[in-house]
């Protein structure tokens, strides 16, 4: 039986004197599309930056593919998982295709010509093959994250981060970064989300994860969730989330 | 002696003095626009290393550059001059003067570069490591270029000090422009004020002209979007 | 060493500094109060002897012997630094005069200065052109100027009471006028700088209560410069404690001329030198110190930056 590729182990994580998360432990198999759900504060966003080690956990562990992300080298462990940002953090001195290729050449050691070639190509793959000698002040903030995601995409890692990724955009922006997001899902990328778009939710996601507290509360397939939670917590965060982003 | 007789007195003579001095007044610009260029490079040189320590080191290496820091920019740069010349015994003159100012330059460099540093969003940072460069590969591909770019002002203002120091390295006998001036000063008293006068145009005139080209290369470097 | 534990030692050092430091000065005004005018508050004949004998202990341990002999020398160094405190300690109250004066003197030229550059329309060229011109040219020759080529030193002196008794000589009231002059320049521009840092949406607000232009400014725009203006003017009270060393070359008998007078006649530069820094950063120091505490206690969240604050959460 061949382990799953992200395993989170009774992971637990504090800032200071407070806990951020205490006791998560979920599975991803190759292709699953998790989403990670939960009020402000709930610990969301860490959960994801502890698992390409941005953020160090207190205790538990991590596996990649069987490996501890503790056993393996942090910039290794980083060119398997991919993360792209609620605020995009684009170089802002590189262009978009630079951005692109700096990953490619200085982390992958592509040459010049290899490089540029396959940042067009992901650019393109995103819908951005105009924009790619424009810098990241020159770009809309659907364009920016689109960029990210091409970034992160480049590296061909075996998993995909999203925090929050649209979060940071205006309304009539975000449609275009949650279509590149649901064919990236259809391609088989194994994807964690953190987002309040339910929408997407309930058309990509394998499993919804709700997180409050620093516990993971309830996980199963979005059908579940939201027709029929086990705890009320579960039921009243989702109404409430669903009232606001729902329905897309 | 009244105002009005001082002007007088500052007459045709003095200043015709200056001129057939002028000789003087070349070789003593060139020797600080010389000192003005090697402390600034040295400057630069070890500055720009100790700023990223200040920025990024850990508790013992921050531990040895801050206090350092603190100390060499709280001293006089008169008192840097004199302990390398007379104290350490740094010869010639020209070169002691240079290291002096600078190792001057280079304490507030660091400062120049650890704020631009600072000044790079730590969004940056994260995005590069998260992409998987190493820590080094990231200071000196996303956080430095930027950073460089945001310490043009600061870089500016520094060679506007390293150049008016120069006339310090008077104090260790280094013939460069003020000493120059001072020694015309003996030779013809009355010509004083001609003579410290031009000595401080030309000043004004270096410092203006390569405040202005850094304005100029400034806008050049900017990046595309805004320097904020 | 944990922050803490820093700001603690620092605190230390430059209390005893300034405790050392005033009860020399008062000693040697009053004619000798603790001690004979001019003789140091520890004798150094026991550190000097203590050096001696740590050296030849040192020798009797051969190369082991090395960071003893180490010890030895910095005994050496301390002794001999105790005789020549009294004097530095002389000198070191005329720097504290220069930069005292000098930053306050010239802060009452700075206001009009940069009044005048920010609304004034000819004067406004005049105070530009008076700013860049002191700005863009050294301090030592402003000073060259105004001591060897203007005959202000003569005037000066020729005022009675100038030079005897507690009134300084001549050469150091040129002194404070050229460090008046220059640090006005150089504070105009800061109040200019702080003043277009509060946003213009304040006055205009302030307008539409009802405050008049001149109230407007003196009880919202005016509060809010300060506090900006506060890490500019502690660069230029540590500029004036460093630079005031520059009046040494127009005869002014403050701290480096002392040292300098010191060394000519023993030729002990390092000792000398390395003391005269550690006078200088304990008074930079003690700038540095005072600044932060007035920026402490004046700082409201969110203006200047310096509240320690930032912004809303």
């Amino acid at each position: 039986m061949t382990d799953p590729l992200l395993d989170v182990d009774d992971v637990h994580q504090s800032y200071g004197e407070e806990t951020v998360l205490e006791g998560i432990s979920f599975e991803m198999e190759r292709q699953d599309v998790k989403v990670l759900v939960g009020p402000s504060g709930s610990g969301k966003s860490t959960m994801l930056r502890c698992i390409n080690r941005l953020t160090d956990i207190d205790d538990g562990d991590i596996s990649l593919d069987g490996d501890s992300i503790y056993d393996l080298d942090v910039n290794d462990l980083r060119r398997q998982v991919g993360m792209v940002f609620q605020d995009f953090n684009l170089f802002a001195h590189l262009t978009a295709l630079e951005n692109v290729t700096l990953g490619l050449k200085r982390v992958l050691d592509y040459g010049e010509r290899e490089a540029v070639e396959k940042a067009a190509w992901q650019l393109e793959a995103v819908g951005l093959r105009e924009q790619a000698d424009s810098y990241p002040a020159e770009l809309s903030g659907g364009q920016k994250q689109r960029v990210g995601i091409a970034r992160a995409l480049a590296m061909d890692p075996k998993l995909m981060l999203f925090d929050e990724p649209t979060s940071a955009l205006d309304p009539e922006l975000i449609g275009e970064v949650l279509e590149v997001m649901r064919e990236l899902a259809d391609e088989g990328m194994t994807m964690l989300v953190v987002t309040h778009e339910m929408g997407f939710a309930k058309q990509a996601a394998t499993d919804v994860l709700f997180l409050d507290d620093g516990k993971l509360v309830e996980q199963g397939p979005p059908e579940q969730l939201f027709e029929n939670p086990e705890h009320d917590r579960t039921a009243a965060f989702l109404s409430r989330l669903t009232k606001l982003h729902g329905g897309q | 002696m009244d105002p009005t007789q001082l002007l007088l007195q500052a007459g045709v003579g003095d200043w015709e003095f200056v001129w057939r001095q002028r000789q003087f007044f070349v070789d003593g610009t060139w020797l600080a626009v010389k000192l003005t260029f090697f402390s600034m490079l040295l400057g630069f040189v070890v500055g720009l290393p100790a700023g990223v320590v200040e920025a990024y080191g850990g508790r013992y290496s921050k531990g040895v550059v801050r206090p350092l820091g603190v100390v060499v920019r709280g001293t006089p740069i008169l008192v840097i001059i004199s302990l390398t010349y007379f104290a350490f015994g740094v010869s010639p003159a020209f070169v002691a003067a240079t290291l002096a100012l600078g190792v001057r330059s280079a304490a507030y460099q660091s400062q120049i570069f650890r704020g631009a540093i600072e000044s790079v969003e730590s969004g940056q940072m994260e995005a590069a490591r998260a992409v998987g460069l190493s820590k080094l590969d990231a200071i000196r591909h996303v956080v430095l270029p930027q950073a460089l770019r945001r310490s043009v002002p600061g870089f500016q203002n520094e060679f506007t000090i390293v150049l008016k120091d120069t006339s310090i390295a008077y104090a260790i006998g280094v013939a460069e422009l003020l000493k120059r001036s001072y020694d015309l000063f003996s030779i013809q008293t009355t010509a004083a004020l001609e003579v410290f006068l031009a000595a401080s145009l030309i000043y004004f005139v270096l410092t203006f002209t390569v405040n202005r080209g850094i304005e100029q290369l400034h806008d050049r470097v900017a990046i595309p979007g805004g320097n904020q | 060493m944990s922050r803490n534990t820093q700001r603690l030692v620092r605190d230390g050092v430059l209390a005893a500094f300034w405790l050392w430091f005033s009860a020399r000065l008062l000693n040697d005004w009053f004619g000798g109060v603790f001690v004979p005018q001019g003789q140091p508050f520890f004798d150094p004949e026991p550190v000097a002897a203590a050096a001696t004998a740590v050296r030849e202990a040192a020798t009797g341990l051969g190369v082991v012997g090395t960071p003893v002999g180490w010890v030895a020398s910095a005994l050496d160094s301390a002794s001999f630094a105790m005789t020549y405190l009294p004097d530095l300690a002389a000198g070191a109250w005329l720097t504290v005069v220069l930069t005292t004066l000098g930053i306050l003197f010239g802060l009452v030229l700075a206001v009009p200065l940069a009044a005048a550059r920010v609304y004034g329309r000819v004067t406004h060229w005049v105070a530009l052109a008076f700013i860049e011109l002191i700005r863009g040219t050294p301090l030592l020759a402003q000073l060259f100027v105004l001591y060897f080529a203007l005959p202000l030193a003569g005037w000066i002196g020729a005022v009675p009471f100038v030079g005897s008794g507690v009134v300084p000589p001549q050469a150091v009231w040129v002194a404070v006028l050229g460090f008046t002059i220059n640090s006005a320049a150089y504070q105009a521009e800061y109040i200019r700088g702080s003043i277009e840092g509060v946003d213009t949406g304040q006055l205009t607000a302030a307008r539409a209560v009802g405050l008049s232009q001149l109230d407007g400014i003196r009880y919202v725009v005016l509060p809010q410069a300060l506090r900006i203006a506060i890490p500019s003017w502690t660069n230029e009270l540590v500029y004036l404690v460093k630079y005031s060393s520059l009046a040494s070359f127009i005869t002014v008998t403050e701290l480096f001329y002392a040292v300098e007078e010191a060394a000519y006649s023993n030729y002990r530069f390092l000792d000398l030198f390395l003391l005269a820094a550690v006078v200088y950063v304990l008074l930079v120091v003690s700038a540095t110190t005072t600044m932060e505490w007035v920026r402490r206690r004046v700082a409201i969240p969110g203006v200047g930056g310096s509240a320690g604050g930032r912004g809303p959460a």
